[in-house]
């Protein structure tokens, strides 16, 4: 129960939240480039990974890494370390953009979709709470998000390990960092739908929540360039940290949303 | 249910725009009408009763409840907004299934009442189709069925027959009639005079956001009919000579004259001079006139 004077018919979440997923996965249009385009980024950046590798690892790597990279147990020749480590430390906050995009999109759809649309006053005029609203509409995102974030983690990591094997035969995929850089996507996920929640009272439409919302790939883009400069050491630790903290600034932002959320701002 | 809306004294803003101003209104069990011209804040009074806009002054109660406050009143009552508000990308049969559950009714019970509506409405065949590819008619036929579906104590139209065809209009205004049979609470608000002359319930009129004007169809002709022309045809003619002397005359299209028009000076004159046309030996087959701009009765 999210307020005490709200009450939570699952139910109502529930057909809330299968509408919004019917709404997005019946049209091409809206949900193929949402799956298209990552699935070809978790094919082609792995390939392009593999080609550096093979004709100039060396080279780039002795200009792009100060510090030896330590990478947990794996042969030290050049080509292996490059690719472990561009895989790992440049490819991995890349794709985790994804939660946030995939959140982004489908989080403003639901809940500026429905004012832009005009077809939150229908919604809005039924016996639903604001919780089995706004539960319906999370679920409706946060599923779907961690659903596709798995599945190109899960193909860019096929991918890597195929190409891996055929040079070095060896995988390299998955590592305690990569799993644990994945296990914070759900996180990255929550932080995305919170925020698209907190503005939804100050926008008219879907593109202006998605513009907001999607302000939280910066910091994550940031990290493959802390990583080549030696600045950051994208290790289990550090995720470790960034999951804890993404946890507090989760139930913070979802806080306030919640809090601040009336249903007339669909309006 | 008498005054199963009670309104007391509401404003409403959207930034500097006032939509509602001192308005107060207390319904009758039955057709309650709120007319008026574009912009006049009937769509935001049908948003404040059913608790979709908190007011910023006053009260609204209904069935003695709050409607911003009280989520499950929602059970009991239904907007029907002009803007079919249906997911585009969902069939008609899913968008009523979607609605029926978020009024905990069973998909059987939803799809049951469903077709039935559809069907009175002329509209069953295109319930498994999407609706972004339907008319505009149709849409608003499944609009209605929608606000139907939980069978409300309490139905809130917003211009329900706008893009109707004349037969469908008029399926609606029987399955509203039976509403007011059973005794429930109807609002409805409309700019178009003759909807309003269809129904016989209490009529606001509703001006720059405040309720201007409360009276009864009676009360509605004896404005709209006062001083007016009006036109008898008939279907035998009767000659020009003789209806230039009944009172009133103003002119006929020919010397057997199938087209007259008198000035009457309430609509209780309408009724003499069709006495007398029938006594001259004319057939009347329909009488029509001018109709008022809506924007003059709230004045």
């Amino acid at each position: 129960m999210i307020f005490q004077d709200d009450i939570v018919n699952f139910g109502k979440a529930y057909a809330i939240a299968t509408k919004d997923l019917a709404e997005v996965f019946t049209s091409i249009e809206i949900y193929g480039p949402m799956i298209g385009v990552p699935m070809f980024f978790a094919v082609m950046l792995p390939v392009l990974t593999f080609y550096v590798t093979q004709h100039s690892a060396g080279s780039v790597l002795s200009k792009l890494i100060s510090t030896p990279a330590s990478v947990a147990g794996i042969s030290a020749s050049a080509g292996l370390i490059f690719m472990t480590f561009f895989s790992i430390s440049v490819l991995g906050p890349i794709f985790l953009t994804m939660p946030i995009l995939t959140a982004s999109v489908i989080a403003a759809d639901s809940f500026a979709g429905e004012k832009e649309r005009k077809t939150a006053e229908a919604l809005l005029s039924t016996p639903i709470t604001r919780s089995e609203l706004l539960l319906g509409k999370i679920i409706a995102s946060f599923v779907p998000t961690v659903i596709l974030t798995v599945a190109v983690f899960a193909v860019y990591g096929y991918i890597t390990n195929y190409l891996s094997y055929q040079i070095f035969q060896q995988v390299i995929l998955p590592t305690p960092t990569w799993l644990m850089m994945l296990l914070s996507s759900p996180f990255l996920a929550i932080a995305t739908i919170g925020i698209v929640v907190l503005v939804s009272s100050h926008v008219k439409g879907v593109k202006e929540s998605q513009q907001i919302s999607t302000l939280l790939v910066l910091p994550i883009l940031v990290m493959p360039f802390a990583a080549i400069l030696g600045i950051a050491d994208l290790s289990v630790g550090f995720f470790g940290w960034l999951i804890a903290a993404l946890a507090v600034a989760d139930v913070l932002i979802i806080y306030l949303g919640v809090k601040s959320f009336r249903k007339e701002f669909m309006l | 249910m008498d005054r199963a809306i009670s309104v007391k004294n509401i404003a409403k803003r959207f930034g500097g725009t006032v939509a509602l101003e001192k308005v107060s209104f207390a319904s009758e069990r039955g057709m309650n009408i709120i007319l008026g011209p574009n912009g006049a804040g009937k769509s935001t009074f049908l948003r404040c009763v059913d608790g979709l806009y908190r007011v910023e002054r006053g009260s609204v109660s209904v069935l003695g409840e709050d409607p911003y406050r009280n989520d499950q009143l929602k059970e009991k009552l239904s907007l029907l907004t002009d803007n079919y508000a249906l997911y585009d990308y969902l069939t008609v049969a899913d968008n009523l299934r979607f609605f029926g559950r978020l009024y905990g009714l069973g998909n059987a019970e939803t799809m049951n009442r469903s077709r039935e509506m559809l069907e009175r409405l002329d509209a069953i065949e295109y319930i498994d189709r999407k609706v972004y590819g339907l008319s505009r008619g149709t849409k608003q036929k499944v609009a209605f069925c929608r606000a139907v579906l939980n069978e409300p104590q309490i139905l809130l139209l917003d211009e329900p027959t706008a893009f109707l065809d004349a037969h469908s209009a008029e399926m609606v205004r029987k399955v509203l009639a039976g509403y007011e049979k059973e005794g429930k609470t109807i609002l409805f608000v409309t700019q178009k005079l003759d909807e309003v002359t269809r129904f016989n319930g209490k009529i606001s009129i509703m001006s720059h956001g405040r309720i201007v004007r409360e009276t009864t169809i009676d009360g509605l002709y004896g404005v709209i009919l006062r001083n007016t022309v009006v036109n008898f045809r008939l279907a035998r003619p009767i000659k020009k000579s003789t209806a230039m002397r009944l009172p009133g005359f103003v002119e006929a299209n020919a010397e057997a004259a199938t087209l007259l028009k008198f000035r009457v000076g309430d609509y209780r004159d309408v009724s003499k001079t069709i006495g007398e046309l029938l006594a001259e030996g004319g057939k009347i087959v329909s009488i029509d006139y001018m109709e008022h701009l809506i924007d003059d009765l709230s004045r």
